[in-house]
């Protein structure tokens, strides 16, 4: 489904024209049908698609997160049952559990990657639609949302949920060896989680975003 | 695709904003959108790309030689590195999570320090390699290398489901906090590194359009 287009020629500067962020090629902006990709016809790194992002569903689907965020980290989302004795543990105690070992690095690794990016990048989203919809306004409004605009391709790097949530399938077939485990609450928030943030950030379009502020 | 008239945007005194994306003149000193600092190359990220992979490199030692948990299982001592505990979830029939734990903790990385240091030393050293090629490298290490994650992951959660004294123990081992800054390091390289330099130094011959 991806389009290539052709790069122009160099007298014709206007603003139709955009730059690839890996190659700096000159290419021609073109109005494209929905679904589809434009890749620089040079290194085909993807230069743009069509906006996909409505302020309201990013709105719900923010909101529904957030619901979801607090379940996903204070219950468990593994439970080991062994010789009779029952152990749970949440995604802070595994971070923590580490952490009181000497391990901080990997403990805040874990913690970062798990709780705080997907914390950070709900937050700012919610707020960056907040702002839109108060109008972005010249001052504090526009301010900020720049301010959290700069800041998101951190905060979607930091976010791993996809990644943790195939982590315990993993723990759960390696701890099988030894003990029953059983998933708890916590594990179904987390999934739901990961798969909401998932819809969400494919809503998210940060060039669109970028472009409220040109009106 | 045909069109051989390939026009950069240095050449049209353009320059793209990193933060915003937004087109701007090249000798504007901050971007008119977001207020970051323009720049139409950044040479200095080769070096910092360098070092960055090099550290990288010298962890990934520790990271695969030394243990990377400890298991007491009653009252006997084991160390499992890298590569030992992929062998034994091999051996006890869970080859589906034995592939999915050897790609994210040996073949990633691995993958990521010797991709990088090829893309690298094209830029430094010009070698004739297709930049076509590398660029797609490039964004195969970029979308891969967070997966990396997966194996601290499964640590913090069997130290905190695990620890029932001499009975049943896990605890994490030195090369775990060398293994995170592997992660760290490479993924920091990736970022750093401005691509553009490498379409700007090697030649077109390199490439069949």
């Amino acid at each position: 489904m991806d389009l290539q287009y052709a790069s122009m020629h160099h007298d014709d500067i206007d603003n139709s024209v955009i730059l690839c962020r890996a190659c700096d090629l000159a290419v021609r902006r073109r109005a494209l049908p929905s679904g589809v990709r434009a890749l620089c016809p040079r290194c085909h790194t993807a230069l743009y698609d069509t906006p996909f992002c409505s302020i309201n569903g990013m709105l719900a689907l923010c909101v529904s997160a957030l619901a979801l965020f607090l379940p996903a980290n204070l219950f468990p989302v593994l439970e080991l049952h062994f010789l009779g004795s029952v152990r749970t543990a949440t995604v802070i105690q595994g971070a923590m559990a580490v952490m009181d070992l000497g391990y901080w690095v990997v403990g805040i690794a874990v913690l970062v990657a798990a709780v705080i990016g997907p914390g950070l990048l709900l937050l700012s989203i919610l707020s960056q639609v907040l702002l839109v919809k108060m109008g972005l306004n010249p001052g504090w409004q526009r301010d900020l949302y720049k301010w959290l605009l700069r800041r998101h391709g951190l905060f979607s790097q930091l976010t791993m949920l996809e990644i943790y949530v195939i982590s315990f399938l993993v723990s759960a077939f390696q701890l099988s060896d030894f003990s029953d485990i059983y998933f708890g609450v916590g594990t179904f928030s987390f999934t739901m989680l990961f798969l909401v943030t998932l819809f969400l950030q494919r809503e998210y379009n940060i060039e669109h975003m970028w472009s409220r502020l040109n009106d | 695709m045909t069109d051989n008239v390939q026009t950069t945007g240095k050449q049209m005194g353009l320059c793209l904003c990193p933060v915003c994306k937004k087109t701007n003149p090249e000798d504007a000193q901050t971007c008119s959108r977001c207020g970051a600092h323009n720049q139409a190359r950044d040479y200095s990220s080769v070096q910092k790309s360098w070092a960055l992979l090099i550290t990288a490199a010298i962890l990934l030692i520790p990271a695969n030689v030394y243990p990377i948990t400890t298991l007491v299982n009653q009252g006997k001592v084991t160390h499992d590195t890298i590569f030992s505990g992929i062998k034994h979830l091999v051996h006890s029939d869970m080859l589906p999570i034995a592939i999915i734990v050897f790609t994210a903790s040996i073949l990633v990385p691995w993958l990521k320090i010797i991709g990088l240091a090829i893309y690298l030393s094209a830029i430094s050293f010009s070698l004739p390699v297709s930049k076509r090629r590398l660029m797609a490298g490039f964004h195969i290490i970029e979308w891969i290398g967070r997966w990396s994650m997966l194996d601290l992951f499964v640590i913090s959660l069997t130290v905190a489901l695990v620890n029932m004294g001499q009975l049943l123990d896990a605890k994490p081992a030195p090369a775990a906090t060398a293994f995170a800054l592997v992660i760290l390091l490479t993924q920091l390289a990736a970022k750093v590194l401005d691509t553009r330099l490498l379409w700007d130094r090697l030649d077109l011959e390199d490439d069949k359009y």
